[in-house]
């Protein structure tokens, strides 16, 4: 009888993270899953098996949406809960709001998956779900800004921990770029089919203002968020230095937003645009690398413990993934690179060693330190941890090297010409010659995914040991 | 009115904000790193994740 | 008053930051929707046609986007592969666009009246029976399954909203005789859009079976009409350079 007063009188509210986080594993494996099943199609095309709702055009949606959103969209929910609370002293101010969005949240992931699969799409990348999700999407994100603002203006403590800076840039970029991207004129009230409202060259431009600003503030400033409270956190020490992590938070959430229209190199927009985008996005060289010098000098302190503390490697290499492909990115960026690379599978390279490298690296780490305490317990088995950074860094590097060789060879195929002019190869003789590098990379990302699974295991044998009731 | 024509030529209003955004941008790092006694105090901060376990 | 100073604190933090990231997007964005300049004036380029225009849904439906661009770009190498480069104003009537980010397969901007609907029905169906080495899915349901076009006339009022010109009344329709001559013009009026669209599938058997309409019909009409509509002939390069 006395549970209900006792959860009320908690000092935080752990309940909604526990679901955040295990959802976040779920979501991992099903999406690292279809990501390993779409790889495969593209190396051998017979297990497309002539079924509408498992071809690769309707699936590879559902490999963006479930890690993307999934994956990364709850992670960021149960850590930026984990960190608000904690940096603020001060309880979600709303049980009832922070189960909504959790529910909320699981419904669109599944319903975005399920509409992918029957063929409901925008025709948009990373933004196929269609008018009816966008909307509750929309809601859901909502109620997530009121609770976390809300929660801010609760705090215990005066100052706003800059991790809350770059979750709140995350969450009101993400309803910004969201409400614009989907604007559209539903066929009717009944119909799950939309016409976006913008065309040709605008609609372009709208779609890879958000395509880039998803991993922008998506896929990057929330992550960072993490990263400035999971890396001190585990290493013991306190961040490097907190006046460059402020400077490099304005200069990263105004420069990103410049950088989108790098998507629509030699296309049919204006020069201008492009070349504005190429300039700033070089720019964003310096902060992207200001938050990684930031991490790295935090760990710096912490050598030994590489040795010792397999999550401490986790996020060192996330850092330097974080380092490698905010570099490579900019490259590509340039006008005569991206003349090369667009197009081509070293774009998906690049954004694999983002999103595996940096994004999901440095969710593994936090959450080898969450969830122990989440459940007050330790971690299940060391071991495993060490094994799954081993399984994950092998996978990335398969990954992204099959991805560099396909897509330079596949840029210079294309452009290729004979002793008389004429264009050396036929664009099928660029399929066949990437054949066995795709069965690489889908050899890469199944190391990837079985980290992923052994990682569960290590996480459900952790949660039985553990128990949810909360030091006083 | 006839003045807000000259921010819509794009020759104006690339140097304009050019100016404007980098005057921003010092202003920032003066912020940070003018003053020393503000400066320790924002250094102080980047200890408050580590506070929480005692409270 | 020490609350007082703690909310404002938020309310600034997220006033600057929203400021921070509304810069770039206002200045890259919102001036090409007032910029005539940004798409070219040329003649031919039209509205889709009922049967197209459910063509180019299926091509939506299936992803197709995921692994064909249609966007060529202004090299020499895509200029013999692919021909002339694609041009603003091609996709002007595109809601949403489809310019596609990678190339597995080759690009679709002007792969119309490339092959013909016999070839582009059986390499839909089966491609690797044309072309070995193909990655593509096979899509055998395409010939099988029956068009429906029941809600065509909802689907062209929802784009005549976001602007494309299908017409309602006849004032509506005498304008389009003018600006795209009246056989397009007869194509784009919205309460003749089923006859208009089984006229198309009989004329053109595009599935080359004349007994059904399907989807097949659909799509191969979108993908024989794509990057068709331009005569370039007419045109000197110098033209469309201003234009960028």
């Amino acid at each position: 009888m006395t549970t209900a007063s006792v959860t009320n009188t908690e000092q935080y509210n752990y309940e909604v993270i526990r679901k955040f986080a295990i959802m976040t594993l779920v979501w991992g494996v099903v999406g690292m899953l279809v990501g390993v099943y779409i790889a495969s199609e593209l190396a051998f095309p017979a297990l497309n098996f002539d079924i509408p709702y498992i071809t690769f055009g309707r699936l590879r949606p559902v490999h963006t949406g479930a890690v993307i959103f999934g994956f990364g969209g709850s992670a960021l929910f149960a850590t930026s809960y984990y960190i608000v609370q904690r940096t603020c002293q001060a309880r979600l101010f709303s049980s009832g709001l922070a189960n909504f969005t959790f529910w909320g949240w699981q419904t669109i992931i599944v319903l975005a998956a399920l509409g992918d699969v029957l063929g409901y799409s925008q025709g948009r990348e990373y933004a196929e779900m269609e008018w009816p999700i966008d909307l509750l999407i929309e809601v859901v994100w909502v109620a997530y800004l009121v609770l976390f603002v809300g929660t801010l203006m609760k705090r215990k403590q005066p100052h706003i921990y800059v991790a809350n800076w770059f979750y709140l840039a995350f969450i009101l970029a993400t309803a910004l770029l969201h409400t614009f991207n989907n604007l559209a004129v539903p066929v009717s009230l009944f119909s799950m089919k939309s016409y976006s409202l913008f065309s040709g060259a605008q609609d372009a431009m709208t779609q890879w203002w958000y395509g880039h600003n998803a991993v922008g503030f998506f896929l990057t400033a929330a992550f960072l968020g993490m990263m400035y409270y999971f890396v001190p956190k585990q290493a013991g020490r306190p961040i490097y230095s907190y006046r460059l992590s402020v400077l490099h938070f304005w200069a990263l959430i105004f420069l990103y937003m410049w950088a989108g229209a790098h998507h629509l190199h030699w296309t049919a927009i204006p020069d201008w645009t492009s070349t504005l985008a190429a300039t700033f996005s070089i720019m964003l060289l310096l902060p992207s690398w200001g938050g990684m010098v930031n991490g790295i000098l935090t760990l710096s302190g912490a050598w030994e413990k590489m040795r010792t503390d397999p999550v401490i490697r986790f996020l060192i290499v996330s850092l330097s993934f974080y380092g490698m492909s905010t570099f490579e990115g900019p490259v590509m960026s340039l006008k005569d690179v991206n003349a090369l690379s667009h197009y081509t599978d070293w774009t998906i390279g690049h954004v694999h060693s983002g999103a595996l490298g940096w994004v999901a690296m440095v969710t593994f780490g936090s959450f080898y330190h969450l969830i122990p305490k989440l459940w007050n317990t330790k971690m299940f088995s060391n071991r495993l941890i060490n094994v799954h950074f081993w399984l994950a860094t092998i996978g990335i590097l398969l990954y992204i090297t099959a991805m560099w060789i396909s897509g330079i060879m596949q840029g210079l195929m294309w452009r290729a010409f004979d002793d008389f002019g004429n264009l050396q190869y036929a664009f099928i003789e660029s399929v066949a010659a990437a054949h066995n590098l795709y069965i690489m990379r889908a050899v890469g990302g199944l190391f990837f995914l079985s980290g992923m699974v052994l990682m569960c295991y290590n996480m459900y044998k952790t949660i039985k040991s553990g128990s949810t009731e909360q030091q006083a | 009115m006839e003045w807000l024509m000259w921010f819509t030529k794009f020759e104006n209003t690339k140097p304009l904000s050019l100016v404007i955004f980098f005057a921003l941008f010092c202003g920032v790092i003066v912020y940070l790193y003018g003053n020393k006694q503000r400066g320790a105090q924002l250094e102080s901060f980047k200890n408050i994740p580590l506070q929480d376990d005692e409270i | 008053m020490k609350h007082d100073k703690i909310e404002r604190n938020v309310g600034i933090l997220i006033i600057l930051t929203m400021l921070a990231i509304s810069a770039g997007g206002l200045v890259e964005i919102v001036p090409l929707f007032f910029i005539k300049e940004t798409v070219e004036k040329v003649d031919g380029v039209r509205p889709y046609s009922p049967l197209e225009l459910r063509g180019r849904d299926i091509y939506i439906r299936e992803g197709c986007y995921l692994c064909h661009s249609q966007m060529i770009r202004p090299f020499r190498d895509e200029a013999l592969r692919y021909g002339h480069y694609s041009l603003a104003a091609e996709s002007k009537y595109d809601h949403p666009f489809q310019w596609g980010s990678k190339r597995t397969g080759p690009d679709l901007a002007r792969v119309g009246g490339k092959y013909s609907n016999d070839w582009q029905t059986q390499h839909l169906t089966a491609p690797r029976s044309l072309v070995s080495q193909s990655v593509m899915p096979n899509y055998p349901w395409l010939s099988k399954t029956d068009l429906d076009y029941a809600d065509i006339q909802d689907r062209m009022r929802a784009l005549r909203v976001t602007g494309v010109p299908y017409s309602t009344s006849q004032a509506e329709y005498d304008k389009n005789v003018k600006e795209f001559g009246e056989e397009t013009a007869k194509n784009l009026h919205i309460p003749d859009a089923e006859k208009n669209l089984i006229a198309q599938a009989q004329a053109g058997n595009f599935d080359t079976n004349p007994d059904k309409l399907t989807e097949m019909d659909a799509l191969v009409s979108y993908l024989q009409m794509l990057g068709t509509l331009v005569d370039f002939r007419k045109y000197d390069d110098d033209y469309f350079a201003k234009f960028r």
